[in-house]
């Protein structure tokens, strides 16, 4: 479908179905349908022809990376015989995202479907579905949904006949945003404190328990079944040319009408605002835009014409689709304290493995929280943008990299808001 | 051979390794905290920046690409590496601080990082002087400080176990010390608890840091988070000198070197030998430095009217001598000692071989169960293997019992064996002879010999042990004795105080001299004394003649073993007593 | 001193929690979980039972425990208030609604009443930004669109023993046109 007519958009990847949830709707509306006609075929429709298939459609991790998802699959080594794994990412963490736990709420076995598939092109024998501890109710959910899987035989040994295996497990999380990361949550699965490894090498060579892994977003496997069941050139047609198919809009902050929407990529951020969400509340105007997470730099509400949520469209507006995220600010919002807030996430959250991270972090929380004070200078924004550069591209993980963006765009993309908040601030001279 | 270009000079290099490693094998300098060489490589301290690169190959031709200048083109990755963690490859390019403006301040950044919540204490840190936080800083580090809010704050001097104390703030979250206790020492005491700028190292809770191998961490930390119990606020660095040397307190013999200050031992640390115990040594080792400095027996003494009195070297001399010219041929016991050097072993051997019928024997002392697989030997004892080799007739504690007590002997020469303490002899049964011994401690079997001559410790003479798995290793001597003057023996270490410090500065004594000679040299004195024909000059004369009489000790030499840090022996020990 | 053990029951149901592993040392998360659900914390004493449990060393326990913030190292009330002040809640009235449990309580975040019946925790986002502001209690259930009186009931209730019930939250879109036969 194109994007113009995205008001006649009608949700595939969480249908409008009552019950779909329950194993028996999700059967008797084609589901399994794609796994079955794969299984049943596997001269033809091969793990290479699966893989190759998910890599035409175009699909991108919607994790926030935006990486193709069947061209990670295809790095995966040949099988040797020993255990492969897909850890499945459904740590969603990141400030601003709550889309995964629908589809843990209302597809599950969508996901479940998209799992197996993706195991079958990588020749896996277990999937690990990691999910935040938060999640406890989420979880239960998908305990619910795995069993009966397991009980309609689409998981387990010889799957519906076919010769192929594979498991589910289940593994919550307890509390640490870091375990997002794909190398901090193969630790995790491994029982260990969340620390991001140093790569190379990478999970497709030495993931968990050292044998080949991929990891995958929850929302990414779950779109696998529709390729299948819709083909890839539909998949391909799905919203923005270069980053297709449908996604799960988070929208919250400052608007009349928050929640999890899902249009085809690529939609206009005007539209998703103005029409989607029903506006800012209380008609006053958005003063900033945060389009993919917390991590993702904000955009200026008066420079959101034409930008679209795809992954080029927002970095040619500066900023990154991330997890689709969207944060709305309206024109009375502090930015300063917005920004302060988001500095004591990651403050809060790096693990503290490597140097600039743990460091920079904390200081950069301390000087906002100095500048929110009234006590900060015009040298404080400087140090700031100064600390940033430190940070970025010096760590181990993206989280440095994830801590500094926010500041270093807020700043200079609201510079007037923090040198009147600094302006006036009398010190002694050090 | 593979090509690497380091600041644009060409090294070349074979197989894997890492590119700081390659750079500290050369010689070149690159600062960093966490990498160790034997441990696994975190690269979390981000310190060994450096900017690299690869020549970019032709994919048609296979040949690297060349710019206009025909010279290659490199193309280098987007972000500073950690040289720890990055493989050489071949054509690599690296720049480090030395032709990098990003490299200078990318570790100047880290360093600023580190520092920003490190107490900066060095004037009470321990490890002021020798802190590689503080070296670094000096010399890669920013001049002042932009941080200008509170610092955390994190638990203090806090006990971790028995040998180590934990200074949290200090801590720059390097992971050695847990490294170290997972990959070691395996006892898997430490892990860090907390999460992001509150972390820090710390054992479990209510359990303590008993890992025998705990002060190993305290090394290795790079700041002054982990000091020991027992040497904290004892010295600062730069007043000791250190001596190379080995652990006398077991049969592995690691490699250590011996911190002394005004001629007391102040602590011992592990040295480097890839072949014995890499950087390490079990805790036990250190406390070595009691022997050395503690409860010395210092000038002769003598029983005199059941009384012990100290007296003169010629008296002791004198009394020994009548003795043992009088004494009936077979009736003398000699103890030869697997606590002494091979060159005192050697001395005595061959000394009482110019009596007819005398016996030499020597008793090891294994303790089963108390070692280890790692530097823990069941063996008590630094130089076991050496006396088998010299060919001295080994028997067992409840032999060498029988034969003080069969009276079959009149006279008894100990050399260093402590026989009442390990319940060979009693303080009766050594009543009943003439018994010399020789040694370096006070202890009850000293307290009951009718003459007692101070001899030397490992830590006061020019000795070789060879150890449980037949490696000759040498020490030299770290503390003066009354009759050696590190001035005057060019091989004697010289630090700060013994080189600026004269004897009118009040912290240089003559109070930890002990009045000793080793045990060969006194063995020479007594056989000028009898008028027998036994003559060395040094401890080396000893180890030469032994190389070239002993087939075993083939080729040794203390030049070799200085440089190949000990020499295997390869044959297997033999009985054989060799004729002098 | 109490005595910390799992029963026959719960140490089979940590054999099959370790059999979905390669080794035993994957376990020790979920194992923490089950330990915490039955004792209310995992104070220094029950991570040593997991570590006697699963026969991994103490401090990797120890250290695993403090870098998960759900795990409680030391005692919390009966009911953990969780309010996401994270920066979409912040936008919508997270600290607010921080500060009316705070007022109505008498305590700050991060302290208990006296009576030992609620904790109250400043906590970063909680994935649940559109429904905001929201909370969790006791790592359970979550409690979205705050208001006061909303509050006022959920602590009533609390009082009384009653958890909220969980709420489904569709997609706007699937909320807002007829649903599909099924």
């Amino acid at each position: 479908m194109s994007l113009t007519d995205w008001k006649a958009y009608k949700p595939v990847l969480i249908p409008n179905i009552k019950d779909y949830h329950k194993i028996d709707v999700y059967e008797k509306h084609g589901g399994y349908g794609a796994l079955k006609k794969i299984l049943a075929d596997q001269d033809t429709l091969t793990p290479q022809h699966v893989t190759e298939t998910v890599k035409n459609a175009g699909l991108r991790g919607r994790g926030g990376a935006g990486f193709n998802t069947g061209l990670k699959w295809s790095f995966m080594p040949k099988p040797d015989g020993g255990p492969r794994y897909i850890a499945a990412n459904g740590d969603e963490s990141e400030p601003g995202t709550f889309k995964d736990r629908v589809i843990f709420e209302f597809n599950p076995h969508t996901f479940i479907e998209g799992s197996i598939i993706a195991a079958y092109a990588m020749s896996i024998t277990t999937v690990y579905v990691y999910i935040r501890g938060e999640y406890r109710s989420w979880i239960r959910m998908m305990e619910k949904a795995v069993s009966d899987a397991y009980e309609r035989g689409y998981l387990g040994q010889n799957i519906l006949k076919s010769g192929f295996s594979v498991d589910m497990v289940l593994h919550s999380g307890a509390g640490a945003y870091i375990c997002g990361e794909e190398s901090s949550l193969m630790e995790s699965l491994e029982g260990k404190r969340g620390y991001p490894r140093v790569k190379p090498p990478f999970p497709a060579q030495k993931g968990l328990w050292g044998r080949p892994t991929t990891i995958n977003n929850i929302e990414s496997l779950a779109n696998v079944p529709l390729i299948f069941n819709n083909g890839a050139d539909w998949y391909k047609g799905t919203g923005a040319a270069t980053h297709p198919g449908p996604l799960l809009y988070g929208i919250s902050g400052h608007v009349n009408r928050p929640g999890v929407y899902e249009y085809p990529t690529g939609m206009l951020v005007t539209d998703l605002i103005n029409e989607v969400a029903m506006g800012v509340r209380g008609g006053k105007r958005v003063k900033a835009l945060i389009p993919g997470g917390s991590s993702t730099p904000p955009l200026r509400g008066d420079a959101l014409d034409g930008v679209r949520m795809d992954s080029d469209s927002l970095r040619q507006a500066g900023s990154m689709l991330g997890t689709a995220g969207m944060c709305i600010l309206d024109e009375d919002t502090d930015m300063v304290d917005y920004l302060w807030r988001v500095s004591h996430f990651y403050h809060h959250e790096s693990c503290g493995q490597c140097t600039p991270c743990r460091e920079g972090t904390g200081w950069l929380e301390k000087t906002l929280l100095k500048i929110k004070a009234g006590d900060g200078t015009m040298r404080d924004l400087d140090l700031l943008l100064d600390l940033c550069t430190q940070m970025e591209g010096r760590t181990i993980c993206a989280l440095a990299d994830a801590a500094a963006w926010p500041v270093r765009y807020t700043i200079t993309r609201f510079r007037d808001e923090f040198e009147a908040r600094v302006k006036n601030t009398v010190y002694a001279l050090s | 051979m593979a090509e690497i270009f380091i600041d644009n000079k060409r090294y070349e290099f074979e197989g894997q390794t890492k590119v700081l490693q390659f750079i500290l094998d050369q010689g070149l300098e690159l600062p960093f905290f966490c990498y160790h060489p034997s441990l696994s490589i975190p690269a979390n301290c981000r310190q060994c920046y450096v900017e690299a690169g690869q020549p970019v190959l032709n994919r048609e031709t296979g040949e690297y690409e060349l710019d206009d200048n025909g010279e290659r083109v490199i193309r280098f990755f987007p972000k500073l590496m950690t040289a720890c963690s990055l493989d050489a490859t071949d054509g690599m390019v690296i720049k480090t601080h030395v032709t990098s403006e990003l490299v200078r301040r990318g570790q100047k950044d880290i360093l600023e990082f580190i520092l920003i919540n490190h107490p900066l204490d060095c004037p009470i840190c321990d490890q002021a002087g020798e802190c590689p936080l503080q070296i670094q800083t000096y010399k890669y580090g920013p001049e002042g400080s932009r941080f200008e809010h509170k610092k955390v704050h994190k638990p203090k001097r806090i006990q971790l176990g028995p040998r180590v104390v934990l200074d949290a703030e200090r801590c720059i979250n390097c992971t050695r010390c847990v490294r170290f206790t997972e990959e070691i020492s395996k006892s898997n005491q430490l892990t860090i608890s907390q999460r992001g700028d509150h972390n820090y190292p710390i054992t479990a809770p209510g359990t303590e840091f008993d890992d025998p191998y705990s002060i190993n961490t305290v090394d290795i930390c790079p700041v002054g988070a982990l000091t020991s119990t027992d040497f904290r606020f004892k010295a600062r660095v730069w007043e000791m000198s250190s001596t190379p040397s080995i652990d006398i307190t077991n049969a592995k013999g690691c490699a250590v070197d011996i911190w002394t200050r005004d001629n007391l031992v102040m602590r011992i640390t592990p040295r480097y030998n890839p072949h014995v115990n890499d950087y390490w040594m079990p805790d036990a080792g250190r406390e070595a430095y009691k022997i050395y400095n503690e409860n010395r027996i210092s000038r002769p003494e003598m029983v005199v009217n059941k009384d012990s009195i100290k007296t003169s070297w010629n008296n002791a001399l004198l009394t020994i001598s009548e003795k043992l010219t009088g004494a009936e041929t077979g009736k003398t016991l000699v103890f030869a000692s697997a606590y002494a050097s091979v060159e005192d072993n050697y001395a005595i051997q061959q000394f009482f071989a110019r009596f007819a019928n005398t016996t030499v024997i020597y008793v090891p002392d294994i303790k089963p169960g108390t070692g280890d697989d790692f530097l823990i030997t069941d063996d008590q004892a630094p130089n076991s293997s050496g006396c088998k080799l010299l060919g001295i007739n080994e028997v067992d504690a409840d032999q060498a019992k029988g034969m003080i007590d069969s009276g079959t002997y009149e006279t008894l020469v100990i050399l260093q064996e402590d026989l009442v303490g390990r319940g060979i002899a009693s303080t009766e049964s050594l009543t009943q002879y003439f018994s010399v011994y020789l040694g370096t401690n006070n202890n009850s079997t000293s307290r009951s010999a009718s003459v007692t001559i101070p001899i030397t410790t490992a830590a006061e003479h020019f000795g070789s042990y060879v150890n449980v798995d037949g490696r000759i290793q040498r020490t030299l001597p770290a503390k003066e004795t009354l009759y050696t003057d590190r001035r005057l023996d060019l091989q004697m270490s010289m630090g700060r105080l013994d080189h600026y410090g004269t004897r009118f500065d009040n912290w240089v004594s003559d109070n930890n001299k002990i009045d000793c000679i080793p045990a060969w040299e006194f063995l020479v004195r007594l056989s000028h004394e009898m008028n027998l024909e036994f003559r060395y000059n040094e401890a080396r004369e000893i180890i030469d003649e032994i190389a070239l009489k002993n087939s075993s000790f083939a080729g040794i030499s203390y030049e070799r073993m200085d440089r190949e840090l000990g020499i295997a022996l390869q044959d297997q020990p033999s009985k054989e007593l060799n004729p002098a | 001193m109490q005595n910390f053990e799992f029963t026959k029951e719960e140490l089979a149901k940590i054999d099959a929690i370790i059999a979905r592993y390669p080794n035993p040392q994957p376990a020790v998360m979920p194992v923490l979980w089950m330990a915490q659900e039955k004792y209310g914390h995992v104070e220094p004493d029950v991570q040593k039972l997991v570590a006697r449990t699963l026969n991994l060393p103490e401090a990797h326990v120890h250290g695993v425990a403090t870098f998960y913030t759900q795990y409680y190292k030391e005692r919390k009330g009966k009911y953990v208030l969780d309010v996401c002040t994270s920066f979409s809640c912040q936008a919508c009235g997270g600290y607010e609604t921080l500060h009316y449990l705070e007022d109505k309580l008498g305590i700050k975040a991060g302290e208990t009443t006296p009576d030992g019946m609620f904790s109250i925790q400043s906590v970063e986002c909680l994935g649940a930004c559109g429904y905001a502001p929201m909370m969790q209690i006791t790592n359970d259930v979550y409690v979205n669109h705050l208001t006061p009186e909303k509050l006022d009931k959920v602590i009533d209730d609390l009082k009384k023993d009653q958890l909220p019930e969980f709420e489904s939250i569709p997609l706007v879109q699937n909320r807002t046109t007829a649903m599909e036969n099924e």
